[in-house]
């Protein structure tokens, strides 16, 4: 009876269960390697650029089309693509940033999380100051960064400098969208304020390769800079009425030429620190390789593996967090014959890029094919039939289409076509290489509903050379790459866009796109124009060289998401993204069907497609959120 | 004792000490050992059975003309029931009871009424005519009984006495041909809203809710408690219906406070048989029962699955590629070649038409004055309807093996004291295909039936092979039959409970005090296992039309794999304690004043082995002291008064324990003398009134264990960030699922309870129960945050702010007749009706769109768009209301209306639109008619005010996902918008080949009354002459043959309409079965 009164009397704290040490947020904060998990937390909302479902601008605009209907056995939909076929909508909305749903990135809470860093950071007993000082302006920097990405999505967006305390009222929380140039402004201020603590490169390779540095932070800087004054962002008309229940309008009407002069310090800024840097321009160390390549196959590497090699010279940020794999897969055609079973390993050679752009690419004289004298650009759908001398580029003797013929290298580095060569894979020697047989009947063509390219053509570029596809069962080797998402050839011509709409055409602004065009095995603009094109004088004009750099940029950054990005911040996309689709025959065996234009898709861009619609859900949430005109 | 009663612990200190005194009392309980009272805790509530006394043990003679008077005594079911006590009203000395038949011979003063009574039973009289030699009754189960016992909260009170709404039922009217008990409730009991959606063996328990559901928060559900221990819907499943003495619901205030925290959803109290004094008593139970489904949802033909197919992708994207050939299709047609040209029926080629199962259930009692035992055994073989492939050496069908063993034996120690000890475990031994039926059933309607055969024969090509040569397709589908021959799981799960209690009478202390003590462990275990190969894929190679012959291409040759590998699932195991104190005093003064009280002190213990996290982890508690204290005047005038006082670990110091009253009154009428005059029409009459609080600490989530913490994963995968050279350096991240709010506290429930229970002409009863119920404190998370505020959905503070009601009737009326001896009938009917409403709900301000707004909509209400029709075509699109859900609707397609007239159809266009989707009505019928040695019973059930909508998306055709292609309903085949049909009323819309998320939307286009009738069961049964078992000393043989499920009546044809929205699923069983009860 004793020992029971005993227990009885001690269990009046019967439900005092729970351990003084459960885990709250404060211990998050209590030792350097708590606190580095949260500088991680901070990280891991960076989107996943390399994952074709998830990066808007790798399948939503008109870069690569699908089969249809999609389904697939292996892969989920990537129902981004739905958004490329018109069927963006406010209830629920493809790629979702805002609330993070439908593989959009729940960037709000990464701002959240990023706020909360910043408020603890300086708690954590025992740690370095330096090192403090790094964290912070890398969860700065990231701030800014989650800030940005969803200002190029939605626009006008509602900037979150302090967390608000988790009780807050139902007033409190309706929080309202800030002008645009408020919002560019405050990104970059905040990026300007992570530069002093951010270091110029990573000493420490092994383990942290893929922050944070300085070099990113001034390029990224750049780019947003040059958005702010392009002009979807600088004087567009378009949204003179789009005020929210304030009477705030949220974009400025008036085009403010030192919006330019802004971008091209900017530029300049990063060029500088590039430089200062040790990067450069990417070539192909053929040292790697036992073989000695032509010199027509080493310019073709000297472009792809500026995408696909990793950590190489001109790489300023490579996403660590998003590596590119299966986007390789579905890029990769299938180049060997031997592989008899198509099953699920196989490349799914699906990622197919439109006829636009195997159009848009040069001549090989560096000019577009419709203003190059030397190329009959009416002939493009005849049939022709490569030689010994196209051996680089097309297998000899076989027939394709004039499309195909004496186009600039970069045509035949990022794109995979029905006779094209595909260097790699297991072949390093050049005079042996794969090619693509892309017709019906043949290995490369469709020989089911699902996995074939609908267009006839593959995005090479983003597949690395060494990625092997084994034999008989198709199992597919594939050497990942960090995601590049910003590399030096996209900050030069950055830069030449700036110094062209800044200060007008000159040798300035020539300078880095001739670098790149340089890279690329063509002629400058100067003695390419000069030389080639119908219109020799086209590049001395601002809007000419404009036109220009326009498409420069568009070639060079093929495939890597810039396009969707660049056509919407140059009001651009609401004529070219109006065109149809189209693709060739690829359900023919024969080239001379085969060789017909088809039309895919008849696409369709409205004003409203310039940003993403705003879940209707948040609106009626928070009416202080004024909806995106035209949703 | 008085002192005992005025001490009532309404802090934490005073429990225990109760506790202390509690334990110390049957101490000194043995040295003064008085007088036992055994009808005291015999009266524990459960059925009496077999008293193998003789039977014309006959009654005391007296100088009073004797007549001999003989009968036999049926219950409702018409079975004979052993063991009722039949005595003289005005002599008790002159009794007896039935024998084993049910018969009774009994010598009695002319003209004197014979009391038939049972507990469980209502209790009748007979006047003893001077003619009558024989009476032959039939008694009515206890929920219609007056004047009898009715189990309640911690113990029995005299039916008189419960002043709140309880309803019991006979526990033979739940025996149904299954293993699932839950499946027997709907329509049974008077106050229960139930509804089964799914036939699938072991994964077929009905939904069931007391009163329907009057919050939204997370436990919706009843506390069930078996012999006063808390267990789960599954162990409700389970139990064995030959095992329960009694069945009780409680449903109002008084009835459920004594559970303070843990009532408010209602309560299903069991308690199982105990053992019965006298000579070993045996009875077996036999049954075979043949399954299939009630309706097999009805599909196209594989012709016209492609036809439709190429269809559908034509009528969306005229430039689409067709999924099949012109040629495929002709030669199918053909028949050319099964294996070229496959059409599979899938479910043919799965499933059996229908399965055996057995079931076998014995349990003998017996006992002398000091030991008396019930024991139990069952067994029963649950079979699948899957195929099995002998070209494997293992067995994929689904075979359930349950094992239940049950041992109630009672110890009179002395004659005050008396322990007991029971044991009970139910051991399930499972294989069966990887990942259950269900799964299966679903593939094999949602998988490509033209594209591959199951398998292809051996061929010379491959006759050295050892492995089967499964079909498929480079894109590798799913192969139904070889997913399902593959591997087998296997699973064995263990529930095992052990439980000592401890009854002391403490008349020596005062008159009418009792103790009981009550210690339990729960242990519960389950692991499973899966092994399994990888099937060889192959293809047609070459097909030679002219030789009708086939070359096979291996598909996957490096992937398959013959042997088999292995796969561990996850493990669970749990172990709960539990301890229960118990005084009770119970006393009538003056032969008027009757006076009882009863205080319990209760502690309960559960860990989980296997939580997954340390919050969820930390034990499951729960501590309190309950009481009721009643006070009667002359059998007319009842007052009584309930509380509990419980503690729960999940709330933060302030708030952790609660304090739950009730009272209620109650009024006999019929006893008033003023009465007397109605007496003859309206035997029995009784008023009812009650009104209490009770809580419901299971609010959240089940993972939401402390909410006065917060939840931080400091090892979040899901927040890891990747760097380094070569990508490999990584770390996890830091997440919080929630953030602390010391505040958050019980949801609570106010119930009040308005009853009636009337007797009419002595043949029926009738129960009226009214209520009505408003609860607040419902948990809810914050619906004004935006995605802004940068939370996510978890971590979303959450406050106790909301408020509902719910109103209802119960209603249950029986009637009992015997006309001469051999011929008798019964009635039972049941009906509950209940609502629920929305008072106090957080969501955005929808002043402007007044119809968005749940406040003032039951529970259960859905909101969905209105569908006007399909649309005419491509023109009246795009002259109407944007309709913008992602893919751009055309003609055929649904069309909603644009309610606010915005132009564009949103969320904002959604309408309160049907019925709730539970019931908001439930009722049975059933009759039972008796005639010499047949018996026979049918029982009607159905339910009303309930919609269901067809899941567009799940039986949308032809679409693939996972390896999985969505098959085509028959129904849909016939009746759809089509270019050459433009049937703008049509059943399904213009087709598509992919998820169309128009026409996905809940709208009125898909809405369905879920409204049925069916017969439930029906029974026939045949008790074979007594002269003719006896000479094998068999003293009951009864044959029957019943069925469950057997007709429904519904306005809804496509399947089953229990099945509600998705009838691609498993379906509803019906089960037809044949047994046969032996006892000797």
């Amino acid at each position: 009876m004793i020992l029971f009164s005993l227990y009885a009397l001690s269990a009046c704290h019967y439900l005092d269960i729970v351990p003084d040490n459960v885990a709250t947020i404060d211990y998050a904060f209590r030792l350097r390697s708590q606190a580095e998990k949260y500088l991680y937390t901070c990280y891991s909302y960076l989107p996943k650029l390399a994952d074709i479902g998830s990066n808007p601008a790798l399948l939503s605009g008109d870069e690569i089309w699908y089969f249809y209907p999609y389904q697939t056995v292996t892969a989920a939909p990537p129902d981004n693509w739905e958004i490329a076929r018109g069927n963006q909508n406010k209830i629920n909305p493809y790629l979702d940033y805002w609330t993070g749903t439908n593989r959009g990135k729940p960037l709000f809470q990464a701002i959240r999380d990023c706020n909360t860093f910043l408020a603890n950071i300086g708690n954590v007993p025992g740690m370095d100051e330096m090192e403090k000082d790094r964290w912070k302006s890398e969860v700065m920097f990231l701030k800014a960064y989650y800030h940005w990405f969803l200002l190029r999505m939605y626009g006008p967006i509602p900037i979150t400098d302090q967390n608000m305390p988790i009780f807050s009222g139902p007033d409190e929380v309706k929080v309202y969208r800030q002008p645009v140039d408020s919002c560019f402004n405050y990104i970059v201020n905040l990026i300007d304020s992570s530069l002093a603590g951010l270091p110029a490169q990573i000493d420490v390779q092994y383990n942290e390769m893929g922050r944070v540095t300085k070099v990113i932070a001034l390029a990224l800087k750049a780019r947003i800079l040059v958005t702010a004054a392009s002009p979807l962002f600088n004087g567009n008309h378009d949204y003179d009425n789009f005020v929210d229940n304030k009477g705030t309008h949220l974009f400025n009407s008036k085009y403010d030429p030192d919006k330019w002069k802004r971008a091209e310090a900017a530029c300049k800024e990063a060029v500088d620190a590039c430089e200062a840097g040790g990067y450069h321009l990417y070539h192909f160390n053929p040292a790697v390789n036992t073989y000695a390549l032509s010199p027509d196959m080493q310019t073709q590497m000297d472009i792809r593996n500026a995408v696909c090699e990793k950590w190489n010279s001109e790489i300023i940020w490579g996403s660590t967090n998003s590596m590119a794999t299966s986007i390789q897969r579905w890029a990769q055609a299938n180049i060997d014959p031997s592989v008899t079973n198509t099953a699920n390993a196989r490349p799914y050679s699906s990622y197919a890029p439109t006829m636009r752009i195997a159009e848009m690419f040069y001549t090989k004289n560096g000019v577009p094919i419709d203003e190059d004298k030397t190329w009959d650009y009416t002939r493009r759908f005849d049939l022709d039939t490569a030689t010994k001398d196209d051996r680089y580029e097309i297998q000899p003797d076989y027939v394709t289409a004039y499309l195909n013929f004496n186009r600039e290298p970069r045509y035949y580095a990022d794109l995979g076509f029905d006779g094209g060569i595909w260097y790699g894979q297991g072949r390093n020697n050049d005079t042996a290489t794969w090619h693509v047989e892309g017709r019906v009947g043949q290995y490369s063509g469709k020989t089911r509903n699902t996995m074939y390219s609908i267009t006839g053509y593959y995005a090479k570029k983003l597949v690395n050379f060494l990625n092997v596809i084994e034999v008989p069962d198709g199992l597919y080797d594939i050497q990942g790459y960090p995601w590049p998402v910003i590399r030096l050839a996209d900050l030069y011509l950055l830069y030449s866009e700036a110094l062209n709409e800044a200060e007008g055409p000159g040798s300035e602004a020539l300078k880095w796109i001739d670098l790149v065009r340089e890279r690329a095995g063509i002629p400058s603009v100067e003695r390419a124009w000069a030389d080639y094109a119908r219109d020799p004088q086209e590049y001395t004009t601002q809007a000419g060289l404009r036109k220009i750099i326009h498409q420069e940029r568009l070639i060079e950054m093929a495939f890597e998401g810039e396009r969707f990005w660049d056509l919407r911040r140059w009001k651009e996309a609401e004529t070219t993204m109006n065109k149809p689709i189209y693709g060739w025959n690829v359900e023919q065996s024969d080239p001379i069907y085969y060789y017909q234009q088809v039309l895919l898709f008849n696409k369709k861009f409205e004003k409203k497609d310039y940003f993403w619609p705003i879940p209707d859900h948040e609106i009626i949430l928070n009416p202080n959120l004024v909806q995106n005109p035209g949703w | 004792m008085n002192k005992l009663y005025a001490f009532i612990p309404f802090n934490n200190w005073g429990c225990f000490a109760l506790l202390a005194v509690l334990f110390c009392i049957p101490q000194t309980g043995f040295a003064n050992a008085n007088r036992w009272d055994d009808a005291f805790f015999r009266g524990h509530g459960f059925m009496e059975t077999a008293h193998d006394r003789p039977a014309a043990l006959g009654g005391v003679k007296d100088d009073l003309p004797q007549k001999e008077v003989s009968g036999l005594v049926r219950d409702s079911s018409g079975a004979a029931l052993p063991g009722v006590t039949v005595f003289v009203k005005a002599n008790k000395s002159i009794g007896t009871t039935t024998d084993l038949n049910g018969r009774y011979i009994l010598e009695v003063p002319d003209g004197s009424v014979l009391v038939f009574s049972m507990i469980g039973f209502e209790t009748v009289e007979r006047t003893v005519g001077s003619s009558s030699q024989s009476i032959d009754v039939v008694l009515s189960p206890a929920s219609n009984t007056l004047g009898e016992t009715v189990v309640v909260a911690f113990g029995t009170q005299k039916k008189q006495e419960v002043v709140g709404s309880v309803t019991t039922i006979n526990p033979k009217e739940l025996k149904v041909p299954s293993s699932n008990l839950t499946t027997a409730l709907a329509g049974k009991l008077a106050g229960v809203v139930a509804f089964q959606r799914s036939g699938e063996p072991g994964a077929d328990n009905a939904d069931f809710f007391i009163r329907g559901v009057t919050t939204f928060g997370y436990k919706k559900d009843p506390l069930i408690l078996v012999d006063g221990i808390e267990l789960s819907a599954n162990d409700l499943a389970r139990m064995q219906v030959d095992d329960i003495a009694n069945f009780s619901i409680l449903k109002d205030a008084t009835a459920t406070a004594l559970y303070g925290a843990r009532g408010a959803n209602g309560v299903i109290l069991i308690t199982t048989k105990e053992g019965q004094e006298g000579k070993a008593k045996v009875s077996v139970r036999i049954e075979n029962s043949m399954s299939s489904p009630t309706s097999n949802v009805a599909l196209a033909d594989p012709i016209t699955y492609m036809k439709l197919n190429n269809e559908a992708v034509l009528t969306r994207n005229p430039l689409g590629v067709l999924p099949y050939s012109r040629s495929k299709i002709d030669n199918t047609i053909k028949g050319a070649n099964p294996y070229v040209y496959p059409a599979n029926d899938w479910r043919k080629i799965l499933f059996k038409n229908h399965t055996m199962n057995q079931r076998v259930n014995m349990n003998v009692t017996g006992g002398g004055k000091v030991a008396r035992y019930y024991l139990a055994a069952t067994f029963n073989q649950d079979n699948g309807v899957l195929k099995v492939d002998h070209r494997n050496n293992f067995n994929s069908n689904i075979n359930l093996k349950t094992y239940e063993l049950r041992s109630n034996v009672n110890i009179s120690l002395t004659k005050s004291t008396e322990v007991g000890i029971k044991l009970y475990g139910t051991f399930d031994d499972y294989t069966g295909p990887i990942g259950g039926g269900t799964h299966y059933y679903n593939e094999a309607v949602k998988s490509d039936p033209v594209s591959f055969p199951a398998y292809f024969p051996v061929n010379s090509e491959y006759a050295y092979v050892q492995h089967i040569l499964f079909g498929n397709t480079e894109d590798q589908l799913v192969n139904p039959y070889a997913e399902m021959v593959k591997g087998y799981q296997q699973y064995n799960q263990t529930l095992i409970l052990a439980q000592f209690d401890l009854k002391q009478d403490l008349s020596f202390l005062t008159k009418g005090l009792t103790f009981n003590g009550l210690f339990n462990a729960t242990r519960y275990s389950y692991f499973a296992v899966d092994r399994s190969y990888v099937p060889f894929w192959y293809e047609v190679g070459l097909y030679d039309k002219v030789n009708n012959t086939y070359s096979l291409a291996p598909i996957n040759e490096d992937a398959g794999e013959e042997y088999l590998n292995y796969h561990e699932d996850p493990k669970k195991v749990t172990s709960t304690t539990y301890i229960q104190a118990t005084m009770n005093y119970n006393r009538t003064f003056n032969d008027k004043d009757g006076v009882s009280g009863l205080l319990v002190f209760l502690m309960q213990n559960q860990v989980d082995g296997n939580s997954g996290s340390l919050q969820t982890s930390l034990p499951h508690r729960n501590i309190g002291v309950s009481g009721r204290f009643t006070y009667s005047y002359s059998n007319k005038y009842f007052a009584e008064f309930d509380f509990g006082y419980n503690g729960s670990e999940r709330f933060y110091k302030d708030n952790r324990f609660g304090f739950f009253p009730s009272a209620g009154v109650a009024w006999q009428v019929s006893d008033e003398k003023f009465w007397q005059p109605l007496h003859h029409v309206i035997s029995n009459l009784k008023f009812r009134a009650t009104y209490g609080l009770i809580g419901n600490d299971d609010i959240g989530s089940a993972t939401d264990r402390f909410f006065y913490l917060s939840d931080v994963n400091m090892d979040d995968p899901g927040k890891k960030a990747v760097f380094g050279l070569d990508d490999n350096y990584s770390k996890d991240g830091i997440s919080v699922d929630r953030y602390s709010n010391p505040l958050i506290t019980w949801e609570k429930s106010y119930k009040t309870n308005v009853g009636m229970d009337v007797g009419i002409l002595g043949d029926a009863n009738l129960i009226v129960d009214l209520w009505k119920e408003h609860r607040t404190h419902i948990l809810m998370g914050r619906s004004y945050i935006p995605a802004t505020f940068g939370l996510p959905s978890t971590a979303v503070p959450k406050a106790n702010v909301g408020q509902a009601n719910g109103e209802g009737i119960d209603l249950s009326l029986d009637y009992s007749k015997v006309f001469r001896s051999s011929f008798w009938i019964q009635g039972r009917a049941n009906f509950t009706y209940a609502v629920s409403r929305f008072l106090v709900y957080e969501e955005p301000d929808f002043t402007a769109t007044p119809w968005k707004s749940k406040v003032g909509y039951p529970i259960d209400q859905t909101w969905g768009y209105i569908a006007e029709r399909l649309f005419v075509d491509d023109a009246e699109v795009a002259n109407s209301p944007l309709q913008n859900f992602g893919e751009r609707p055309m003609g055929g397609d649904v069309k909603y209306q644009d309610v606010n007239g915005d132009g564009q159809i949103t969320t904002l266009d959604q309408v309160p639109i049907g019925y709730p989707k539970t019931p908001e009505i439930v009722y049975g019928f059933g009759v039972s008619v008796g005639y010499k040695n047949f018996d026979i019973s049918c029982f009607f059930q159905g339910l009303g005010r309930e919609s269901f909508w067809i899941d567009a998306a799940a039986t949308s055709p032809f679409v693939t996902s996972g390896g999985l292609k969505t098959g085509l309903l028959k129904a849909y085949a016939d009746d759809h918008w089509s270019e050459d049909n433009r049937n703008i009323y049509a059943l399904w819309p213009r087709l598509s080949a992919d998820d169309n998320s128009n026409n996905d939307q809940t709208s009125t286009w898909f809405m369905r009354n879920g409204a049925f009738l069916r017969l439930k069961n029906a029974e026939i049964g045949y008790t074979l002459p007594q002269a003719l078992t006896k000479r094998i000393h068999v003293d009951k043989t009864r044959f029957y043959i019943n069925g469950t499920n057997l007709l429904c009546w519904s306005k809804f044809k496509l399947w089953d309409v229990e099945m509600a929205g998705n009838g691609l699923d498993y379906p509803v069983q019906r089960v037809v079965n044949a047994g046969v009860l032996i006892s000797f």
